[in-house]
């Protein structure tokens, strides 16, 4: 129901959301090449993505949406419209989250609940996916702390993800404000945001939660390495 | 293997993941690893994967998400460890 009802509305979310963020003046450079490289890494087939991104600010998931594709292409892909998995917590302060999650493909997830729960949500997304619908994760599990890619503390379920849908394409997506300097709830006003992606095809001989370890430790570790390349080669905006 | 010696691998297997070390001072069966020992619930999986390790088992999803307590991990140790009749 909650996929119906939130492929209807999706101009209306998208463009709300757009506009917002361009009340608080963000703004991508390149969007238009950043649009056309998402395309051409993933438009080959249809099926499900698993868009795996690093964290910082309560909003990625907006940025990252809005960066790879435009509204009309959420309408006619609804693959590409990406299912997220928000903090219940974060998503239960007012009504008006509450609806934005309803109507913004939110999985809400209790962190910090007992494993069964976890297991629920991770149940809900295979079932997403197994129906071709398209997953945006943030394999660190909340936003980093440390304001870098958290390559010791982050949780496995993306690889449990993975292993529940072997057909899944990953893309790794680096997104980052220039000014951006720790975790946050919002990017400052004007931000100007970096983001690149990449493929990735992780693979395990492993098989059960070893498996999933293997495989969230491979896309981690792929995230650091983007944020790295983009720490030597981006002037910050300081 | 007895219950006081797994008891002894599980604290010492935990040890490394615990943050609220005051309530790691006396562990009893009863002691919640999550809760009281204050280890992050995403170690769990690293916890049961370094069982799986020290024992020589197989914990499956179920099994794991009943570990609540050290208690709940020496059980399910014994559990697997004994030997089939």
């Amino acid at each position: 129901m909650q996929e119906v009802v939130s492929q209807a509305f999706v101009l209306l979310t998208y463009h709300s959301l757009a506009a917002w963020m361009r009340c608080r003046r963000y703004r991508i450079p390149d969007l238009r090449s950043t649009r056309a490289e998402f395309a051409a890494l993933v438009l080959e087939r249809r099926g499900p993505l698993l868009v795996c991104a690093n964290h910082l600010t309560l909003i990625d998931s907006l940025i990252i949406q809005w960066a790879l594709a435009p509204g009309w292409r959420l309408f006619v892909r609804p693959d590409w419209f990406f299912w997220n998995l928000p903090d219940k917590y974060n998503m239960s302060v007012n009504p008006f989250l509450r609806v934005l999650g309803y109507f913004g493909k939110c999985v809400l997830v209790h962190r910090k609940g007992p494993p069964e729960e976890a297991r629920r949500a991770l149940d809900k997304v295979a079932f997403l996916m197994a129906r071709g619908q398209s997953v945006l994760v943030f394999p660190e599990g909340g936003r980093s702390r440390v304001g870098r890619v958290e390559t010791t503390n982050f949780m496995y379920g993306v690889g449990r993800m993975l292993q529940e849908t072997p057909t899944a394409r990953v893309v790794c997506v680096f997104a980052r404000g220039l000014g951006q300097r720790e975790y946050s709830n919002f990017p400052r006003r004007g931000e100007t945001f970096f983001v690149r992606m990449e493929r990735l095809a992780p693979t395990t001989a492993f098989h059960g939660m070893r498996a999933d370890r293997d495989l969230a430790t491979q896309i981690v570790r792929h995230l650091s390495a983007m944020e790295q390349e983009y720490l030597e080669n981006t002037i910050l905006d300081r | 293997m007895d219950s006081t010696t797994a008891f002894g691998k599980v604290v010492s297997i935990i040890k490394p993941f615990v943050k609220n070390t005051a309530a790691f001072s006396a562990p009893t069966d009863g002691t919640r690893i999550v809760e009281d020992l204050g280890v992050n619930s995403a170690r769990l999986v690293d916890i049961i994967l370094a069982f799986e390790d020290e024992f020589g088992i197989e914990v499956d999803d179920e099994s794991a998400d009943r570990v609540r307590t050290l208690g709940d991990a020496v059980q399910m140790i014994l559990r697997k460890t004994a030997p089939a009749h």
